[in-house]
């Protein structure tokens, strides 16, 4: 099996995971897996739908293995934050999120993230700052989508 | 409510609050296809078991807030309303229907004396299906609008910025619908269209304070409206535009729409009173419109299930108002030829 192959696994993975049909999606990503461990992308991928549905301290563990492969995976930080949310280890997850923006200054949902976890924690100062960041984002991010649609 | 989106804590309240309020659930689904206005699925309106609120994929964090936020109000509306009364639609009727397409058929000629070149008859039929449904698929959704944005605005003061954003986005899209038909549909008609959804944004920029909507300014996009207030940037937008003829309409209109609004409290105990309240507001509202624009044997209220009814019935009572209106000039294979069914 070649990395090619691998990749085409994450990718038709991917495609399942984008039209929230998750079982179908974690079949490919453990395919990837078993034929090669030492893939970030498919353990962030993996991670990804575990919190998808549900399943966060399985999320972690796989963000976990992603960033032992790649230290500057900010992604699978944002994903952490994610499902560290989800669980409300929020100090955990203001962690994450700002290891990720440290890597990824431009991650909309890390901002959001760290937000509404700042909100949570009654750092209301700093979550209206992570706030602003991350609308800024999203707002350039939907602006870019119009634009798409209308070219289509 | 279970999901496991990121949500701010303002939002997570306000589902729970409407949850709690209406004895129900609120389901959130992404979904890349999704209107960017999003869309309410409820129990009120269509045949199904629980309520979804669905947005596009891509509005993660605030916009997706604003969207859910938005529609916990309409769902409120609607809610009490089927609880404490009945929940009603502007539905319309083959009668109805004839009605209003013959309404616009006679000002369409009005018109037409006056134009050196004439529209052709398939083209004018056309006009008369698409005319008649967008104002009843606008008389639906605008009166609420301003209701529910000032709503979200006094109960959700986090999410302001981004409501900025989307009434700027609202607005220029509002502008520019029936834009492709403008030179075949009646005068009046176009600028009533306007007029609608230049007193919504008036009533908009007066209602919320500017200095709390002030533009994002970081955004490269938004930085054209640096130093411009709320108001300023929504009446400088009607008033240096070919739309400017709306105004009179629109102020008129604009009155209307505050005669009602101004009797609300914003702040008042969220509870099924209050939001059946606010539909019976929206309701006179918009029996006001339609009798200012002549409109009123246009439209009937009637329930979601009669309005659903009555648009998969649509094809058929347009045939029957055409056929009153031009006689044997319609028959059924142009007809369904023109529809593109033959």
């Amino acid at each position: 099996m070649t990395s090619k192959e691998v990749d085409a696994l994450v990718k038709k993975g991917r495609s399942y995971a984008i039209r929230t049909r998750f079982k179908e999606a974690m079949a490919y990503y453990e395919k990837a897996l078993s034929l090669d461990p030492a893939n970030p992308e498919a353990w962030y991928l993996r991670a990804a739908v575990f919190v998808e549905t549900g399943r966060n301290a399985e999320a972690i563990r796989d963000c976990e293995r992603a960033i032992a492969l790649n230290q500057n995976y900010s992604e699978a930080w944002s994903k952490k934050g994610h499902a560290l949310y989800n669980l409300e280890r929020f100090e955990d997850a203001v962690f994450a999120c700002t290891r990720a923006l440290g890597l990824n200054g431009n991650d909309a949902s890390a901002w959001y993230i760290k937000g509404v976890c700042l909100d949570e924690l009654g750092r209301n100062d700093e979550a209206q700052v992570a706030y602003g960041k991350s609308l800024e984002l999203e707002i350039i991010l939907d602006m870019e989508a119009e634009k798409r649609k209308a070219g289509r | 409510m279970k999901t496991e989106m990121p949500l701010s804590k303002p939002i997570r309240l306000f589902i729970r609050q409407t949850e709690e309020i209406l004895d129900t659930d609120v389901s959130l689904l992404r979904n890349p296809e999704a209107d960017p206005n999003g869309t309410l699925v409820d129990i009120y309106t269509y045949n199904v078991e629980k309520n979804i609120i669905v947005f596009p994929a891509h509005y993660m964090g605030l916009l997706k807030d604003f969207i859910i936020a938005k529609h916990c109000v309409r769902l409120l509306i609607k809610g009490a309303a089927a609880k404490k009364s009945r929940y009603l639609v502007c539905s319309f009727t083959g009668d109805s229907v004839y009605k209003g397409m013959h309404q616009i058929y006679i000002d369409a000629l009005k018109d037409e004396a006056k134009k050196e070149k004439k529209l052709p008859v398939q083209k004018l039929i056309r006009m008369l299906n698409i005319l008649y449904t967008n104002f009843n698929e606008d008389l639906n959704e605008l009166p609420w609008n301003p209701i529910t944005n000032a709503s979200v605005y006094h109960r959700m003061p986090k999410i302001r910025k981004t409501q900025l954003y989307y009434l700027m986005k609202e607005g220029k899209k509002d502008m520019d619908e029936m834009m492709e038909f403008e030179d075949i549909i009646p005068r009046r008609y176009f600028v009533l269209n306007k007029a609608m959804f230049y007193a919504r944004d008036l009533y908009l920029a007066k209602t919320l304070p500017a200095d709390e909507l002030m533009p994002v300014l970081n955004i490269p996009q938004m930085k054209k409206f640096n130093h411009l207030e709320v108001k300023e940037m929504l009446t400088t937008r009607w008033t240096h535009t070919s739309w400017y003829q709306s105004k009179v309409f629109g102020d008129n209109m604009l009155e209307i729409m505050e005669k009602y609004l101004q009797k609300i409290d914003w702040n008042g105990e969220p509870g099924l009173d209050y939001f059946h309240d606010l539909y019976q507001i929206g309701v006179n509202m918009t029996n006001h419109f339609t009798s200012y624009m002549s409109m009123k044997s246009w439209f009937v209220w009637e329930t979601p299930k009669h309005l659903q009814e009555a648009r998969e019935k649509k094809k058929e009572y347009e045939f029957e108002a055409l056929k009153k209106i031009f006689g044997d000039l319609i028959d059924r294979s142009s007809f369904d030829e023109e529809r593109g069914e033959s």
